[in-house]
């Protein structure tokens, strides 16, 4: 006998356009956050302060952030886990998020801190911009594939 | 009905919506500017509520921010208007794409009345001792609206009502072999 299991998530036709607004301001506040520093290592902005001051000022809000994102995106994965897995867009989404998120606590996150800017630290930046909207352009093609 | 076919017939409205590539990256784009400058409007309406950065003047907050959510703000416009127009008379009908609309227009009343009053008077808040009522009226108010924006606009894929006969750009549903229960999220999830 299969023992049927039924998600409480797919329960109800609301729950799921919800979950998805707030994996959105998840990520609207955790790249965005991301965003500025990487504007700031470009010089594109926010330049009467140090990197160092405006990372660590943003550092809480892109935690938050990354928190609200990674716990709203697995809920979503769970309401129908056979769409994501079969999908190589999704896959790649998850290899883009692990790196990115690798990226943004080791190398970026020295490089913020280090006070130096110039042609390495704005290849840092780009790499960390590319990471991300690279996930956001997953999120949306794996509904295209 | 006429009028919203005529607008999605004209030729490179056509030819986009009908791309299996652009369609989804002006999607893409759309939401990377709700991502970057989006997570912008919402520090400037968390300083402004004293809640974030609190150890920068509201002045620095509002004009670093200033230029990128304007760059943001009309690349997400550009996407937004290629979106619907292309989709004319599946959005027409649509209450949510209206809600959303109409939301845009609070926005816009929104920044008549807070620009003099908040974002073009930074220097005399940070005067003040503790952050004026206005200010905070402001960043609330703007929480508020651009959250339904973001809220309606998702909702927009959701609407099931006459000439909405599914995007001819999200094929997820047809290519993946699923059982029927779970077919309904996944159309769910690709008809934006």
């Amino acid at each position: 006998m299969i023992l049927q299991v039924t998600n409480p998530l797919n329960s109800s036709e609301l729950i799921f356009p919800t979950l998805e607004c707030i994996h959105i301001a998840g990520f609207a506040l955790s790249v965005g956050t991301i965003a500025i520093v990487d504007f700031r290592l470009l010089g594109l902005g926010m330049n009467h302060q140090s990197t160092a001051e405006v990372a660590a000022d943003l550092a809480p809000w892109t935690l938050l952030g990354l928190v609200v994102m990674l716990t709203s995106g697995p809920l979503l994965f769970s309401s129908d886990p056979d769409m994501y897995y079969l999908n190589w867009v999704f896959d790649l989404k998850m290899v883009l998020l692990l790196l990115a998120i690798i990226f943004n606590y080791t190398i970026r996150r020295k490089t913020a801190y280090s006070g130096k800017s110039g042609t390495r630290a704005k290849v840092v930046a780009c790499v960390s911009i590319t990471l991300w909207v690279g996930v956001v352009f997953g999120g949306i093609f794996l509904a295209f594939i | 009905m006429s009028i919203a076919h005529a607008i999605q017939s004209i030729g490179f409205l056509t030819d986009f919506r009908e791309s299996a590539l652009v369609y989804p990256v002006v999607m893409s784009t759309h939401l990377t500017c709700i991502a970057v400058f989006g997570g912008m409007i919402l520090m400037t309406d968390l300083r402004l509520l004293g809640v974030a950065m609190t150890d920068r003047s509201i002045s620095e907050v509002v004009s670093k921010f200033r230029l990128w959510k304007r760059v943001g703000f009309c690349i997400m416009v550009t996407a937004g208007l290629l979106l619907a127009s292309s989709e004319a008379e599946k959005y027409s009908p649509n209450p949510f794409f209206w809600a959303k609309l109409t939301f845009l227009a609070l926005i816009g009343i929104h920044a008549l009345i807070f620009r003099p009053l908040v974002y073009n008077n930074t220097a005399e808040l940070d005067k003040s001792p503790a952050i004026p009522s206005r200010a905070k009226l402001a960043g609330a108010l703007s929480l508020f609206l651009w959250f339904g924006v973001l809220t309606f606009g998702r909702l927009i894929g959701y609407y099931e009502g006459p000439g909405s006969p599914g995007n001819q750009g999200a094929k997820s549903a047809a290519a993946i072999a699923l059982p029927a229960s779970h077919r309904a999220s996944v159309e769910r999830y690709a008809v934006r």
